[in-house]
C-alpha cells in the first residue's frame, strides 16, 4: 500500500490534536507520519515530545474507583432469570393466546370472584381456598413485575 | 449510529437480557469503570459521576432484552447515554442561580514547588473542568476513553475536522494553564 506524503504542517496539527504518540493518530495517516518522522527525526521528534508533555498532564486527571455500593445496586437492579412461576405463566398464557398480564388478570378475576360470592361466614375450608387464590395472584403479580420494581 | 457488526459486548448483553448473573458481572467489570471515569472527568464531581454511571446502566438493563445487534456498538451507546446525562447536569448547574459562586478549585500554581501527586491530579482535573464542555468532551473521548477519531466525531455529531479543532484548542488551553507544571518537570 502506498501512502501519500504528509506535510510538516499536517504532522504538527495531528500532534497538537491527538498527542505525541503516532499510534493514537488516525489510522490512515500513521504510516505517512512515520515516514515523515524518519525523514527529519530531530525536528519532528521535538514536536512529538512537546505534545507528549500534554499527554502526561492529561494522564494525571484522576479516574474514579468503582465503589462496592454502586456495584451492588447495579447488580441488584439487573434483569433476573425468569422464575418457575414466570415461566409457567408465560408458557400457559402463550398456549391460550393471551398476554401474561391478561392471563394473570383472568386468573385473579376467577379467584377473587370466588371470594366475593363466598357466604358471609365462610367455612374454614372456603376461607383457606380464598386466601390461597389471593396468594397465587400475588405470586403471579410478583412474577410479572419488572426487575427494576423489585 | 451503525455498528460495524463486531461488537465485543453483544454476547454479554444477550446474557444480561436472559438474567445471567455472570454476564451482568462481566459487563459491569468491563464497562462500568470506563463510564464512571467519563462522567467524573466531564463533571469533576464524584457523587454526580456515580449518579450518571448508575442511571446509564439502569437504562442499559432496560434495553438488554430488546437490544438489536448491529444498530450500534453497546460501548458507543453507553457513552452517548452517559454524555447526555452529563450535559443535563452541566445545563442544570448553569441554570442554578446562587448567591455565592460555585466552589472552584484553584487552577493557579501552588506556593510549594514540591507538589504531591494528588495535588497534581487536582490541578489537572480543575484545568480540565475549566475548559469549554465540548473541548473537554473531545479530549476525554479521544485521550482518556481511547476512542478513534471517527467514533468520537460520530458520537459528538460533528465532523472529524471539527473534532480536531476542539482537541487542539483544548490541549493548547490546558498547556497554557498548566505551564508551570510542565516547566517544573511534573509532566
Amino acid at each position: 500500500m502506498t501512502t501519500s506524503a504528509m506535510s510538516v504542517a499536517r504532522f504538527e496539527a495531528l500532534a497538537e490534536s491527538y498527542g505525541g504518540e503516532i499510534a493514537r493518530w488516525p489510522e490512515g495517516e500513521r504510516e505517512a507520519a512515520r515516514a515523515l518522522l524518519a525523514s527529519d527525526p530531530t525536528r519532528l521528534a521535538a514536536v512529538l515530545a512537546e505534545a507528549s508533555q500534554v499527554d502526561r498532564l492529561l494522564d494525571l486527571a484522576p479516574a474514579q474507583a468503582v465503589g462496592a455500593a454502586l456495584l451492588g445496586r447495579l447488580i441488584t437492579a439487573a434483569p433476573k432469570a425468569p422464575t418457575t412461576a414466570r415461566r409457567w405463566v408465560a408458557g400457559l398464557s402463550a398456549a391460550l393466546g393471551l398476554s401474561a398480564a391478561a392471563f394473570a388478570g383472568v386468573l385473579a378475576g376467577v379467584s377473587l370472584g370466588g371470594y366475593v360470592h363466598a357466604p358471609a361466614f365462610p367455612s374454614t375450608a372456603q376461607h383457606d381456598e380464598s386466601v390461597t387464590a389471593a396468594e397465587v395472584y400475588q405470586d403471579l403479580q410478583d412474577a410479572l413485575r419488572e426487575p427494576s420494581e423489585l | 449510529m451503525v455498528s460495524d457488526g463486531n461488537d465485543p459486548d453483544e454476547a454479554l448483553l444477550a446474557g444480561v437480557g436472559r438474567g445471567d448473573p455472570s454476564a451482568v458481572r462481566t459487563l459491569l467489570d468491563r464497562r462500568l469503570p470506563r463510564i464512571l471515569a467519563l462522567a467524573r472527568r466531564m463533571l469533576n464531581d464524584s457523587g454526580e459521576a456515580e449518579d450518571v454511571a448508575q442511571e446509564t446502566f439502569l437504562r442499559a438493563w432496560k434495553q438488554a432484552r430488546a437490544w438489536k445487534p448491529g444498530a450500534a456498538r453497546f460501548d458507543t451507546w453507553l457513552h452517548r447515554v452517559a454524555l447526555n446525562l452529563c450535559y443535563d447536569r452541566l445545563r442544570r448547574r448553569r441554570e442554578v442561580v446562587t448567591d455565592a459562586p460555585p466552589e472552584q478549585m484553584d487552577t493557579g500554581p501552588a506556593p510549594d514547588a514540591g507538589l504531591l501527586h494528588a495535588d497534581l491530579s487536582r490541578r489537572v482535573e480543575a484545568a480540565l473542568a475549566a475548559l469549554p464542555a465540548r473541548q473537554r468532551e473531545a479530549i476525554v473521548l479521544c485521550h482518556h476513553q481511547g476512542l478513534g477519531n471517527i467514533e468520537a466525531a460520530r458520537l459528538m455529531e460533528i465532523s472529524v475536522e471539527a473534532l480536531e479543532s476542539l482537541l487542539s484548542r483544548g490541549r493548547r488551553a490546558l498547556k497554557a494553564s498548566l505551564a508551570d507544571l510542565a516547566r517544573d518537570g511534573a509532566a
